[in-house]
């Protein structure tokens, strides 16, 4: 039983506390719950959680500073809880070191996928990172460079190829506009959004069956993109 | 020292109004003496009344009279024998003289009456040109300020003067100054309160040291200040009205918000209550089939109720004007897309056509207000349209301006209610019958508007379209250009 994950969840509402607990409690994991941004920070420190999921909208402090605060002691995966139409604020806490987001309401089964994938990411930077990710027909040996579906090698260009290694090799993960910037183009073209939208859209031709309704390649609107490979 | 120099001009004007006649008279009297040997006596003092008519119709009774005086001596001592004396030999000169002298200040003064009497009518009659010029420029003031500068010109245009001074009090006091530098250091030398019939609205102070404000121009200056005042209280009057109005309308648009929410809201919590209440109870066993029915009407429920409540935030925030676009250059048909994969269990029953050409350029728009356009726009389609039927989307570039057409094949909507679709709460149908909040389209307008576009609706061949445009430029630029790779790896 101790080895089972633990989770620390920082949120104002006592009826999300309280779903939160059971549920999580159900899948395994051990659940810490705190109501204040201080007493997140303190816990945070003694018990050492695997993961944090926090709420933005805290009554004491800024969710974003919690973020900051939490970032400066400990890598432990952050989940941004977060009500919708505040993409600014999740996109600053992403920025600021969080993992990924989750917008209130959400069903529960995309809040153990989350959970899921951030439990792994950490685990995968301790540890091995896998050199090759699957996503249906789709293989990409990262250590190789190189990108097939089936047997059949896909063409990508320098910067097409960049673009879907950075997300491949965080799959399940979302990342901002701006993360991805500054990793395929550099930092001075951070701002530069359309540059993602065009070079996604030709990577979505060249990998998804069908380029208006990808599989792999996810938009997360106001806040980036999410690879998804198999589990 | 200012005070003696601006009595100066005044002084000379004076001066010269008794001096001017004197030259006058020496040189008819210079003529007369040339021709004294044709001239008989009767008639130099004849001709002596024109030029005496004459100066006191130019320069008034005083200079008339002394002229009148100093005629009749140079007309005894030049003309009457003997001559270069004041005496007088003949009777009948005697009686010549007296009468001369009678003529001569009687016409004086009839002249000097009458030009009077026309100069009081022509300053009638500027007085009257110039409160009718005040009260035609009043009429159409809004407010305040507007009735404070015209006032002030008008006082300026009637009294001349340094300086003016226009103060209005009430609920917002401010005074309005013509010129606009600072008023001289003394106190005005003139201030004409402006008096409603209830209570004190301003006053007008007028700086004018020379000449002297004559009482005639007091009391036009009054009338001046009544015409403020009226228009002053008809502005205010206008403006009470009008803001009741408002207040009325937002108190009646508040009352709509709070039925239709309260309508809006029950309904899905009426649904998951009853479910999770019977799912709670022993009432539906762990193996029955209406238990994932159930389950599945809460879950669809807490989505709509979510719906909702985004929409009440959407609206109030584009009513508060807090809706800010966060451009940047995107790919429309991304867009749509992904609204598209978003709906595809809403979309099933009907045939989606999606025709955005890959050669359109991007567009500066804020993805996540823009997939709320089409969200919108798609589920009124999908509510309307009859099931089987086309609903299609349609994205077209015109000059620099992106033209989106979004179509269906459901019934036509009467040409009244094209205009107020958009206007919340509206309904063309009754309440009952479709659900949603009323707010999905009003919401589209206000983030097209937002955009700096233009969203309409229309009856078409077929069936009933909403069309919105897009300013393809962004501050004047146009897309930019995107750094391709050449060769792939």
């Amino acid at each position: 039983m101790s080895n089972a994950p633990h989770i620390l969840v920082i949120d104002d509402e006592p009826q999300i506390l309280r779903a939160m607990r059971t549920i999580l409690s159900e899948k395994g994991f051990r659940v810490t719950t705190a109501s204040r941004g201080e007493e997140g920070l303190a816990l945070a420190a003694t018990n050492e959680p695997d993961l944090v999921i926090l709420d933005l909208g805290l009554p004491d402090m800024d969710g974003v500073e919690v973020c900051r605060r939490l970032r400066e002691c400990t890598q432990t995966p952050i989940l941004i809880l977060s009500v919708r139409d505040s993409e600014r604020d999740k996109v600053a806490a992403l920025d600021m070191g969080a993992d990924d987001y989750i917008t209130k309401p959400f069903g529960i089964q995309e809040l153990l996928a989350r959970v899921r994938v951030s439990l792994r990411h950490s685990a995968n930077r301790k540890g091995e990172q896998s050199k090759i990710v699957r996503a249906g027909q789709i293989t990409i040996d990262l250590a190789w460079h190189i990108v097939k579906r089936g047997d059949e090698e896909i063409k990508l260009t320098g910067t097409e190829y960049k673009l879907l290694a950075y997300l491949a090799s965080n799959h399940g993960r979302v990342l901002t506009h701006q993360s991805i910037l500054s990793h395929v183009w550099g930092p001075a073209d951070a701002d530069h959004t359309e540059y993602l939208r065009v070079y996604t859209r030709q990577l979505r031709k060249k990998i998804e069956s069908d380029p208006e309704s990808p599989q792999f390649i996810l938009t997360e609107p106001g806040i980036g993109y999410r690879f998804i490979a198999d589990e | 020292m200012n005070h003696a120099k601006m009595q100066g001009p005044s002084f000379i004007a004076h001066f010269r109004k008794y001096l001017l006649p004197v030259v006058v008279i020496a040189s008819t009297t210079a003529v007369f003496i040339v021709l004294r040997d044709a001239l008989d006596t009767t008639l130099v003092a004849l001709l002596y009344l024109i030029p005496l008519g004459m100066i006191t119709a130019f320069w008034g009774l005083g200079p008339g009279i002394m002229s009148a005086l100093i005629t009749f001596l140079t007309f005894n001592y030049f003309f009457i024998v003997p001559y270069y004396t004041l005496t007088v030999h003949q009777p009948t000169d005697v009686v010549v003289l007296l009468v001369f002298l009678i003529v001569a200040v009687v016409i004086s003064q009839l002249v000097a009456r009458a030009q009077a009497g026309l100069a009081a009518a022509t300053a009638r009659e500027r007085e009257a040109t110039q409160l009718y010029e005040l009260s035609t420029a009043l009429v159409g003031s809004p407010n305040d300020h507007a009735i404070a500068q015209i006032l002030a010109k008008q006082v300026h245009a009637v009294a001349g003067g340094e300086y003016v001074e226009i103060n209005i009090t009430g609920s917002q006091s401010f005074s309005f100054q013509l010129p606009e530098i600072g008023p001289p250091t003394r106190p005005p030398e003139l201030v004409v309160p402006i008096e409603a019939a209830r209570d004190a609205l301003g006053e007008i102070r007028l700086w004018r040291g020379a000449p002297a404000i004559s009482s005639s121009e007091r009391r036009l200056l009054q009338t001046l200040a009544s015409q403020g005042a009226l228009a002053l209280e008809r502005a205010r009057l206008a403006q009470a009205e009008s803001r009741a109005q408002v207040l009325e309308e937002s108190d009646q648009l508040k009352s709509a918000i709070l039925s239709s929410v309260s309508h809006e809201l029950r309904t899905p919590l009426s649904t998951i209550k009853a479910a999770a209440s019977s799912l709670r109870s022993n009432d539906v066993s762990w193996d029955s089939t209406a238990r994932p029915e159930l389950i599945a009407a809460i879950d669809d429920e807490a989505d709509h109720l979510n719906m909702l409540v985004g929409n009440l935030l959407d609206m109030s925030r584009i009513e508060s004007g807090a809706l800010k676009p966060k451009r940047e250059w995107n790919i429309l048909p991304e867009i749509i897309g992904s609204v598209f994969i978003r709906m595809k269990h809403l979309t099933e029953e009907h045939q989606i056509e999606i025709d955005a050409p890959e050669s359109l350029p991007l567009v500066p728009v804020d993805y996540v207000q823009m997939e709320q356009v089409f969200t919108n726009l798609l589920s009124n389609s999908l509510k309307y349209a009859p099931t089987r039927t086309i609903i299609r989307i349609c994205a077209r570039v015109e000059n620099d301006t992106l033209h989106v057409q979004v179509s269906n094949q459901g019934p036509q909507v009467p040409h009244e209610h094209l205009e107020r679709i958009f206007d919340k709460f509206y309904r063309i149908t009754a309440a009952d019958r479709v659900t949603g909040t009323g707010l999905g389209l009003s919401i589209c307008k206000g983030i097209i508007e937002a955009h700096g576009g233009r969203i309409w609706a229309k009856n078409v061949p077929d069936g009933f379209a909403f069309n919105f445009t897009l300013p393809l430029t962004w501050n004047g630029a146009m897309p930019p250009q995107i750094p391709m790779d050449t060769e792939t790896e």
